[in-house]
């Protein structure tokens, strides 16, 4: 949108230091939360949120602000925004499977709906995304592509974050052709692998 | 084992706002239809489906398992401008409740769906 690009523009000239909103998005278990953990806990010490293999851990966006990054001589100064994961389903028979109780796994599942709803209505307050994907999935999923069709509809800088290279069925390269009009980053977010890569572009993409 | 499945050609839809598109479509997948469209979902109809998927959400509707591909692959310019001015881009939807579809991938230029009835 020209409009945002403008005021993104104005905010430049006015304030020499801004900060960037970054928003993870993706689909639940892409490993999101491990990889904001990862970046809050070089810069401030501290994580962003609990990570867990039951998906749906992250239920409501979670913050982390003022996280200043330093990327050769340029400080890049982020607000965090850890988003839950965006799915089409929410069956809470899934949640049962790893153990929870009949009435644990509904108020999980009701939750985890409220956080789709909370993470599609945040697009518009993001000004970078990263989209994360597991790279040993299928990239070509209706979420990924949903997600990507918004954030271009509105014009905000999409950084592709193919996670999970640590792992050995990877396929980082799928991500790759699936989306060839966005940056991919390939990194782990567990094991910190590539992850000035991923700095060097927030700080080359972000408006 | 039986499969309900509704084409719909998109003269149907071509009328109706973003609200009254999603609901028809949410209607219909309640009952346990799949329904193949005859046209690409626009992103935002695409989030806002989602959207009201998810408040719908109980024990017996569980989500939806979707895939839409629209011409050219994403929603560009053209598109835009043809729906603006109440043309029709081409594309094909399918979408169907998440208990029946077992699986649905896309490829650039199709999708592949597997339904099994428990």
């Amino acid at each position: 949108m020209p409009w945002r690009r403008f005021v993104n523009w104005i905010r430049k000239i006015f304030s020499r230091r801004r900060v960037i909103r970054l928003g993870l998005y993706g689909p639940p278990n892409a490993g999101k939360t491990t990889l904001a953990n990862k970046i809050a806990i070089d810069w401030t010490g501290e994580p962003v949120g609990r990570v867990s293999e039951v998906p749906h851990e992250t239920r409501e966006v979670q913050k982390k602000e003022r996280v200043v990054v330093q990327v050769g001589n340029k400080k890049l100064i982020m607000n965090l925004l850890d988003m839950p994961g965006i799915a089409t389903k929410i069956d809470y028979e899934e949640f049962m499977k790893y153990g929870l109780s009949k009435k644990e796994a509904q108020k999980r599942a009701k939750e985890a709906t409220r956080g789709v709803i909370e993470a599609i209505k945040w697009l518009e307050n993001v000004d970078t995304a990263l989209v994360v994907m597991d790279s040993t999935k299928d990239p070509y999923t209706q979420v990924n592509i949903t997600i990507i069709g918004n954030l271009e509809a509105r014009d905000i800088p999409v950084i592709i974050v193919a996670n999970k290279i640590d792992l050995k069925d990877a396929k980082p390269e799928l991500i790759r052709e699936a989306f060839p009009q966005h940056p991919v980053v390939e990194i782990s977010g567990l094991t910190g692998k590539n992850i000035d890569l991923l700095y060097e572009a927030i700080a080359k993409y972000s408006r | 084992m039986e499969i309900d499945m509704e084409f719909i050609s998109s003269d149907a839809l071509r009328d109706m706002d973003e609200k009254k598109k999603i609901d028809f479509i949410i209607r219909r997948i309640k009952k346990g239809k799949i329904i193949v469209i005859e046209e690409g979902l626009s992103s935002s109809e695409e989030a806002k489906l989602i959207e009201e998927t998810m408040k719908q959400i109980d024990e017996k509707f569980p989500g939806i398992e979707i895939s839409s591909l629209r011409d050219g692959g994403s929603e560009g310019i053209r598109d835009k401008l043809i729906r603006l001015l109440g043309g029709r881009t081409s594309g094909l939807t399918v979408i169907g409740p998440s208990r029946l579809v077992k699986k649905i991938r896309r490829g650039r230029h199709k999708i592949m769906l597997k339904a099994e009835k428990r």
